[in-house]
């Protein structure tokens, strides 16, 4: 009788270990999703001129972007911006471009992250296109200019926390792809 | 709740006639084991055991800090590998932090006070016979030996830099995944995987037993505050382990095959990891310091001769402070890039379980107040926990300050913090358990002389241990350096100072174990008068093989 | 004064061997920063006003003033058996320490005070001898209100300031303040300064020797600081190359993660004169206790000089926004494909989002 009554509490609890076992686990799609929602560690938006209804007002106001450029250790390429900055009107898009080259006698793929900072302009930060996460293949002393085309959502001024923002910085670091660890 | 008695005749008392009281051979009593009260007794000796390990190393972490420069490490370094160079040294200095602090949390301070004190005593307070699964009981206890194992394995098989796992307790990734080759860290994962899982176990067998097998009459409302404790904590246990059970499966799938969950290469992110951790991560303090609030208002009580001042308040207190506990993990990560809404709230959310906290100190001292007040051995630890939690406590108020916590985050500020509540608090609570309920466990009585002397000692050996540390914290002594520029000198060395003085109270500790067993005094069913109102002092001491044949009736 | 003369043979790695530096990074780790060696190309980051900026910086580097400063004993170091907070050198770090030791510390006392002498007292007052028959009492409504109801407002009464220390703390950086990129290696930190055309270089600890010969404090000092103007607010962008590491100066009261795959940037304006150290403060491996941090803030000009020593051009900022301002949202679309006609095949596609 009790021992029915307990094998109930037990499983019923046990449950709750596998469902938070399940929840950490969901928390990595889950957390990829709260990143992209609310531009949490300044996580960029996206925008499909295709898709939208219209187009972003654009501001008299401008604001400063910087481009910076990172590189694995790991991976033996040149990566830097075209320009450090730019100032660009709220709600233009406006082109960054970032250089990449090869400096070994190898073809190389790389992959790029990217977030921006501060923190809290991941929201207005919207790409229309970029090379982000895409495989590169480099040549042996290949050079290539990647752009980028984004604008700052006129929005930014209507948020308390972001609107008094004067420089954005958008960055990007390459990696090496890993094939033999793909492989394993 | 403690004021309680039972009123029903209890015929535990007569073991010698009780045909079920049959106690098994050695190797089924102890290896087989399915008693909680034998259980508990493992448990007690394994976390003796992992302490004595942990305090250790601790000790040749305050020895290699007593002065700059690094004096001891090559040698250590090269008992465990003759070739050990410069690099190998500095490794096993990042080994000892790691192996410390996961031994003190997963096989000192957990194993001790819930798989110890939490097996003794919870059947004993509920009027249960025993856990509601006394085989998954064993396999818990087992599942940490073998954990244990794998931890003091990994100290010998190469990780990365020398042998050993050099993460630190938290095994933030890319250092963890990337940056440690070599099985170390693996048997390390694979080490608290196995904790964990006896963890996760023995939270379902309390909750089983606290809710399904209390004796008639006694109300969730008239329980003891320390099954109280380990209730909430059972519940801390079951919903933050799994969480790190995963965290950590994912790092060893990103270390292993090819994943790319905390790796920024393949659109992970690193950050990910620490949210995981301290999700457990937080709530594991509560697990670690919950159960000594119960054990403190145990002996408060009865050293007080008064019921506990304010019981619902207490038991909810307890309740918020897991609640809460579960909503703040962020604090531990104030400086790795947060927005600031994010940070106000984690700010705000911190500060806000000073306020239960503060209930469970104050209604101590109401318990108190009034009260005819014996210093026994135990009291003496409890009013030692309850000014060093407070002080603990206190800093972590100014930690929670995110925009105050941006200087002393990661520095020797943060190591007094958490030593003061869990190496002054967690581990004075169990020593308060020890002296309490020694006598019900052996028989014995231990040497009142001999149980003072270690208290004060100690009391003042951690002290000086970890006051200082506050002061290099403010001064900019970053966490977790095996070495330091010279005007961290003073301080380090009273430090060092502090833990020999520290460790001559423990040698008082041992001295009264062994006294008891050669020359205590035998102990009475209840030693300590009419403050010890729970139902384990009914029993005689130590209790029956099998109590509780006849459930004792709560009015 | 001699000494100084001694430090800048100690510090010269810094100077006219930049070169030297260059080679040896990419030999220990393939450093490769945003801006590339100036010795190499000239610096990407002035891309358009660079080739007249470089040869007007030129001629003043030359004549290079810059000499590392030596640190005052009790000024942006610890002290040999200090208790409290180092001395603050920034804005924030001034506010920060106010809350701190103000407002926190007083209160912090205050509790643990009370806390002690309710303890002291009910142990001499009720002690066995002293009141042999104990109360009863388990409940009081009142009393228990109270203790619930003035902690809280005590945590209010905290929480106004420290909210308003984080918001300060969030405050945006200003357009105009000095960039300083920020990068942790296992186990060393590289420092850049995009817009003034100053490429990574490395910052390693200082050896017992040479931080003696250098007047410094060993473990502490190191051979090519990061230099600041004084008065002028210090945007630093942080990122980590391998493993997470932390850029900390404890007299600027600033902390941040150096996480690898992501930025993180802070600020600070320095007050006063000096050389501000501090350590790595994120467990990175092996040598996480050898990679200290130091920043030295000089007055404007000095700082100039520093730069132009550096191979930079200190108005490189204010040259380089009139021409980045230029390139319109559209103009640069078609030039840039012209002007690099091989790498279109690859840009293009790879430009999918």
């Amino acid at each position: 009788m009790t021992d029915s009554k307990n094998l109930r509490t037990a499983m019923l609890a046990g449950l709750v270990a596998v469902m938070m076992i399940g929840l950490g686990f969901a928390a990595v799609p889950l957390y990829n999703l709260f990143c992209r929602v609310t531009g949490f560690n300044g996580t960029t938006q996206r925008y499909d001129p295709a898709a939208a209804a219209e187009e972003p007002q654009v501001l008299s106001d401008t604001i400063s972007v910087r481009f910076d450029a990172n590189v694995s250790p790991k991976l033996p390429w040149k990566f830097h911006p075209e320009r450090p900055r730019d100032t660009v009107s709220i709600g233009a898009r406006d082109m960054a471009i970032f250089i990449a080259e090869n400096n070994s006698p190898h073809p190389i793929t790389g992959t790029a992250t990217f977030n921006v900072t501060p923190d809290q302009a991941g929201k207005y930060f919207t790409k229309i296109q970029c090379f982000c996460f895409t495989e590169q293949v480099l040549q042996p002393g290949e050079r290539i200019r990647m752009p980028v085309l984004f604008f700052v959502d006129p929005k930014i001024k209507d948020d308390v926390d972001a609107r008094d923002i004067q420089e954005i910085t958008l960055s990007y670091t390459f990696y090496p792809v890993d094939e033999g660890k793909k492989a394993s | 709740m403690t004021d309680i008695a039972a009123t029903a005749p209890v015929h535990g008392h007569d073991h010698a006639h009780d045909e079920h009281d049959h106690v098994p051979g050695f190797f089924t009593r102890w290896f087989l084991s399915t008693n909680h009260k034998d259980i508990g007794t493992l448990y007690l000796i394994f976390a003796i055991f992992a302490g004595i390990i942990g305090g250790v190393m601790s000790g040749m972490m305050r020895l290699e800090l007593a002065e700059p420069g690094i004096q001891y490490l090559h040698g250590w370094a090269q008992f465990f590998d003759p070739a050990a160079g410069d690099t190998q040294a500095k490794h096993f200095w990042n080994v000892l932090i790691t192996a410390h602090g996961l031994i003190m949390i997963f096989f000192m301070v957990m194993p001790a006070i819930i798989g110890g004190f939490g097996n003794w005593f919870v059947p004993l307070m509920i009027g249960a016979p025993d856990m509601a699964f006394p085989r998954m009981n064993n396999v818990s206890y087992w599942l940490t030996t073998v954990a244990f194992v794998l931890l003091v394995g990994s100290m010998f098989v190469p990780g990365g830099s020398g042998l050993g796992a050099g993460t630190g307790w938290t095994l933030y990734a890319p250092l963890s995944t990337s940056g440690s080759v070599g099985p170390a860290v693996d048997m390390v994962i694979f080490s608290v995987h196995l904790a964990g899982a006896a963890s996760i176990l023995g939270a379902i067998n309390f909750i089983t037993t606290i809710f399904n097998m209390r004796a008639p009459g006694m109300t969730l409302h008239k329980m003891p505050l320390f099954v109280w404790s380990v209730l909430v904590t059972a519940f801390l246990l079951l919903l933050s382990l799994p969480v790190l059970a995963a965290a950590i499966t994912m790092l060893l799938t990103d270390r292993n095959f090819g994943t790319t969950f905390y790796d920024a290469t393949g659109g992970g992110d690193p950050v990910l990891y620490q949210h995981l951790f301290w999700f457990f991560g937080h709530p594991e303090v509560y697990i670690m310091v919950l159960p000594g609030f119960g054990i403190i208002s145990q002996v408060i009580s009865t050293f007080s001769r008064k019921p506990v001042f304010g019981y619902l308040g207490m038991a909810y207190a307890m309740v918020a402070i897991g609640v809460v506990g579960f909503i703040v993990w962020a604090h531990h990560m104030f400086t790795v890039g947060m927005s600031v809404n994010l940070k106000m709230y984690f700010t705000a959310a911190t500060m806000v379980i000073a306020v239960p906290t503060g209930i469970k100190i104050f209604s101590w001292i109401a318990t108190m107040w009034g009260g005819s007040l014996s210093f026994k051995t135990p009291m003496l630890w409890a009013l030692g926990f309850i000014f060093m939690f407070t002080v603990g406590g206190v800093t972590g108020v100014v930690l929670a300050n995110g925009g105050v916590d941006t200087n002393l985050h990661d520095t020797y500020y943060v190591v007094a913090h958490f030593h003061y509540v869990l190496s002054l608090g967690a581990v004075f609570s169990l020593f308060a358990g020890f002296y309490y309920w020694f006598p019900k466990m052996s028989g014995r009585m231990y040497s009142e002389v001999l149980g003072q002397l270690h208290f004060w000692i100690f009391f003042i050996g951690v002290n000086v241990l970890f006051f200082p540390q506050h002061f290099l914290g403010q001064q900019g002594m970053p966490r977790r350096y095996p070495d330091y520029a010279e005007a961290f000198t003073y301080w380090h060395h009273i430090s060092s100072i502090g833990y020999a003085i520290m460790a001559v109270g423990m040698l008082f500790f041992f001295a009264n174990i062994v006294y008891a067993y050669v020359a205590g005094k035998k102990a009475a069913a209840n030693p300590w008068g009419e403050g010890a109102t729970t139902l384990e002092w009914t029993l005689s001491s130590p209790p029956p093989f099998h109590q509780f044949n006849e459930l004792p009736r709560i009015a | 004064m001699k000494s100084l003369k001694t430090l800048v043979i100690a510090a010269a790695l810094s100077f006219g061997t930049m070169g030297v530096v260059q080679a040896q990074a990419p030999a220990a780790a393939p450093v490769e920063a945003p801006a590339a060696t100036p010795v190499a190309t000239p610096a990407p980051a002035v891309t358009d006003a660079a080739a007249p900026a470089t040869d007007a910086a030129a001629v003043p580097a030359g004549d290079a003033t810059y000499v590392p400063m030596k640190p005052v004993p009790g000024v942006g170091q610890p002290v040999d058996g200090g208790l409290n907070f180092q001395p603050q050198a920034s804005v924030l770090g001034q506010k920060a320490y106010g809350l701190s030791h103000h407002i926190l510390l007083p209160v912090i006392t205050a509790i643990s005070l009370l806390v002690l002498g309710l303890l002291l007292w009910v142990v001499v007052r009720y002690r066995a001898s002293a009141n042999p028959e104990p109360s009863k009492t388990s409940h009081n409504t009142i009393i228990e209100v109270i203790w619930t109801a003035v902690p809280v407002l005590i945590l209010a009464v905290i929480a106004v300031p420290s909210i308003r220390l984080l918001a300060a703390q969030y405050e945006p950086p200003k357009k105009d303040a000095l960039t300083v990129k920020v990068t942790g290696y296992q186990w060393y930190w590289g420092y850049a300064y995009p817009d003034q055309g100053i490429g990574e270089y490395v910052s390693k600890m200082l050896t017992p020797e040479q931080a003696t010969a250098a007047g410094e404090p060993y473990h502490l000092a190191v051979d090519n600081r990061m230099v600041v103007p004084v008065g002028q607010q210090v945007k630093l962008i942080i990122t980590g190359a391998d493993v997470i590491h932390s850029f900390a100066v404890p007299s600027f009261w600033i902390k941040m993660d150096a996480v690898p795959g992501r930025a993180n940037e802070t600020t600070f304006t320095v007050t006063k004169p000096g050389v501000y150290y501090g350590q790595c403060s994120e467990l990175c491996g092996v040598d996480h206790g050898y990679m200290p941090i130091a920043v030295e803030a000089l007055p404007m000009d000095k700082w100039k000089a520093w730069v132009r020593s550096r191979g930079g051009n200190p108005d490189g900022a204010e040259a380089a926004a009139p021409a980045a301002a230029a390139p319109a949202p559209t103009g640069p679309v078609p030039a840039t494909t012209e002007a690099a006609p091989a790498a279109v095949p690859a840009a293009v596609p790879a430009a999918k989002n």
